[in-house]
């Protein structure tokens, strides 16, 4: 079990680093960290790693306070984004070496680093060398390393960046099941929303060293903290508006009819409405049936394969929705109960 | 590949051609010639001389021992400079190669003035009680001839050695740390085997500059200390001169230093070859 207390690392300019990090990650349990780049992630992982000290607060993996402990003694298996494998070793002697610094005999060593090769699919390039591997299979051995001496937890820092769309996702998979099967504390730090939601438990954004929110994947999406939290995770249209009564907000656009209950008339908000929650009309639809109904002129429209995404123009703003429909488009429905009001931000 | 004819590339080359011919491929095939004027006599003159096997062991010590040491100051320099920004490198850099823009004399003068029997190290050494006739006789040693040649050697290891270890992938040295390695255990395990193509072609570099040099030795020891450069002066300069001796000492001269040339460029050949290598297969 991982957790930070008050963690709290500036870097000396003053930009970056982290603040009043709270988080817990259970046995077994897969958070994903994610944020833009320079919100502090990274200094989370190296933080935990022991490759850096935080300037206040406590870091403690399974019940024990290891500030001051160094990186070496921590027990954590690492999967950098690089991979970090040693060039001048086979693959079995990358993932051999945690055990050959632990004086696990030749042997024994041998035995666990195929088998753990073997868990990761690659126990038949034992005897190559890492240059002459794909980014895929790199990355494998990387994993098999980073968990072959059983550590006490697996930090995964953007391992799957380097690797095309298609590898992506296969490597996702694989890396779900390897951490599933080890039943072992994962903090997968990453920018790509989509490998956090399709992978973790729980997802931690960090933006400008704070944790905005921690939740798994359907909450977070569903139920975002705030605007930031809403456009980091997923797509999302966010519009500023008054809230009218406990079941109207005006927008510039138009009023809409949804669920302000937690408002009071006068109140200004962000009004999230994901994409694909959108229902565009076509002509033989009854539209009396529809909810929040708008007219609009379509300005964008982005032909993605499975689904298209468009931008409709509606006086002076404007409303992006996903469809499969492949029909013309000028009309809108919101559904109610797709509509979520988010508190201001001054930013 | 720079936008020009084949042809122009041709006539580009020429000078540098025309210079490499008259200034050391002609020079070498008359020194050649002479050291066989007399049948091949010179060489069973020169392998039957002391003189000769002395210098040649000379020469190997101090071919040995001069790039060693700078090897060793040269890393852990090298080292230091891959810690800092390019900026700061850039800047240190060129403090660093200036010792090779002097020449060998100028090399050995400054030493005499430096570490001499009246040199200033040595004054100040003899003020704290060491003794200025071992301190300053230690530069006219074949050990403080090796000392001596190392201010031009050690920038040509930091020229060699900087570059993989600016380009090293210090996650590497993390990763072996995170599995439990020590800093001085990550450095021996995964830094230095690395390393290993760039201290050897830096050592052969090294060694056939060492081998070679001949400017500082003259100044700095006369002909008292045995190395086969002072042998090969020997018999051109004294009474009694063998010029066919000389040129056949040249020519195992030449020979030795383009065999530990050759050697340091085999090891950069193949380093470059499992670079490329490398590099096209990551991509």
């Amino acid at each position: 079990m991982i957790r930070f207390d008050n963690v709290a690392y500036r870097y000396g300019d003053g930009e970056g680093g982290i603040s009043n990090v709270n988080l817990r990650v259970e046995k077994g349990e897969l958070l994903a960290v994610i944020g833009p780049s320079g919100s502090g992630k990274s200094t989370l992982l190296k933080l935990l790693a022991g490759f850096m000290e935080p300037q206040s607060g406590s870091i403690w993996i399974d019940g024990k306070d290891v500030s001051g402990v160094a990186a070496r003694h921590r027990d954590l298996g690492i999967v950098f984004q690089s991979y970090a494998l040693f060039p001048h070793m086979t693959v079995l002697e990358n993932v051999a070496y945690p055990l050959r610094l632990r004086g696990v005999d030749r042997a024994e060593r041998a035995e666990r680093a195929i088998k753990a090769l073997g868990e990761v699919g690659l126990s038949s390039a034992a005897d190559r060398l890492p240059a002459t591997l794909s980014g895929g299979q790199q990355q494998r051995v990387a994993l098999a390393r980073a968990l072959v001496y059983q550590p006490k937890a697996l930090l995964l820092d953007e391992p799957l960046s380097a690797l095309d769309a298609s590898l992506r996702t296969e490597m996702r998979d694989l890396i779900t099941h390897v951490q599933r099967t080890a039943q072992i504390a994962t903090i997968h730090v990453t920018h790509d929303q989509e490998e956090a939601l399709s992978m973790a438990d729980r997802i931690a954004v960090v933006h400008r060293g704070e944790i905005l929110q921690v939740a798994s994947p359907k909450d977070l999406y569903d139920k975002p903290f705030n605007a930031t939290v809403a456009a980091f995770v997923g797509k999302a249209n966010l519009w500023v508006g008054d809230v009218v009564s406990s079941a109207c907000v005006r927008t510039e656009f138009g009023d809409i009819t949804c669920d302000a209950s937690d408002w009071v008339a006068g109140d200004r908000v962000n009004v999230m409405v994901r994409p694909e929650a959108i229902i565009p009309l076509t002509g033989d639809q009854n539209p009396k049936h529809a909810a929040n109904c708008f007219d609009g002129t379509l300005v964008q429209d982005r032909f993605l394969g499975a689904v298209r995404r468009y931008d409709l123009s509606i006086a002076g703003s404007v409303i992006t929705g996903e469809t499969g429909d492949r029909g013309s488009l000028s009309r809108i429905s919101i559904p109610s109960d797709s509509v979520r009001l988010l508190p201001l931000q001054d930013d | 590949m720079i936008g020009l004819p084949k042809r122009a590339l041709i006539w580009l080359a020429l000078p540098a051609t025309v210079f490499l011919f008259a200034f050391f491929i002609l020079p070498l095939i008359f020194v050649a010639a002479d050291s066989f004027s007399g049948g091949g006599s010179a060489y069973g003159r020169v392998v039957s001389d002391p003189v000769f096997w002395a210098g040649l062991k000379g020469s190997f010590v101090i071919g040995l021992a001069a790039p060693l040491f700078s090897l060793v100051v040269g890393y852990f320099v090298s080292l230091h400079l891959a810690s800092k920004s390019e900026r700061i490198r850039t800047l240190l850099m060129f403090g660093i190669s200036l010792p090779l823009t002097f020449s060998g004399l100028i090399v050995a003068y400054g030493f005499i003035l430096t570490f001499g029997r009246a040199g200033f190290v040595t004054s100040l050494l003899a003020e704290i009680g060491a003794d200025p006739a071992v301190i300053g006789g230690f530069i006219f040693s074949p050990l403080g001839l090796g000392f001596t040649y190392s201010y031009y050697l050690i920038p040509r290891v930091v020229m060699v050695l900087l570059p993989p270890l600016v380009n090293f992938d210090y996650a590497q040295i993390n990763a072996a740390k995170s599995m439990g390695a020590s800093g001085f255990r990550a450095h021996l395990d995964i830094l230095l085997p690395q390393l290993i193509p760039g201290f050897i072609s830096a050592f052969c570099l090294t060694s056939a500059v060492a081998f070679g040099a001949y400017g500082t030795a003259l100044a700095l020891v006369g002909t008292q200390v045995n190395i086969l450069p002072l042998v090969l002066y020997s018999k051109i300069s004294e009474t009694g001169s063998d010029l066919p001796a000389a040129s056949a000492i040249s020519v195992i001269l030449m020979a030795i230093c383009i065999l530990i040339t050759a050697l340091a460029e085999t090891v950069s050949a193949r380093k470059s070859r499992t670079t490329s290598r490398r590099k096209v297969i990551v991509a």
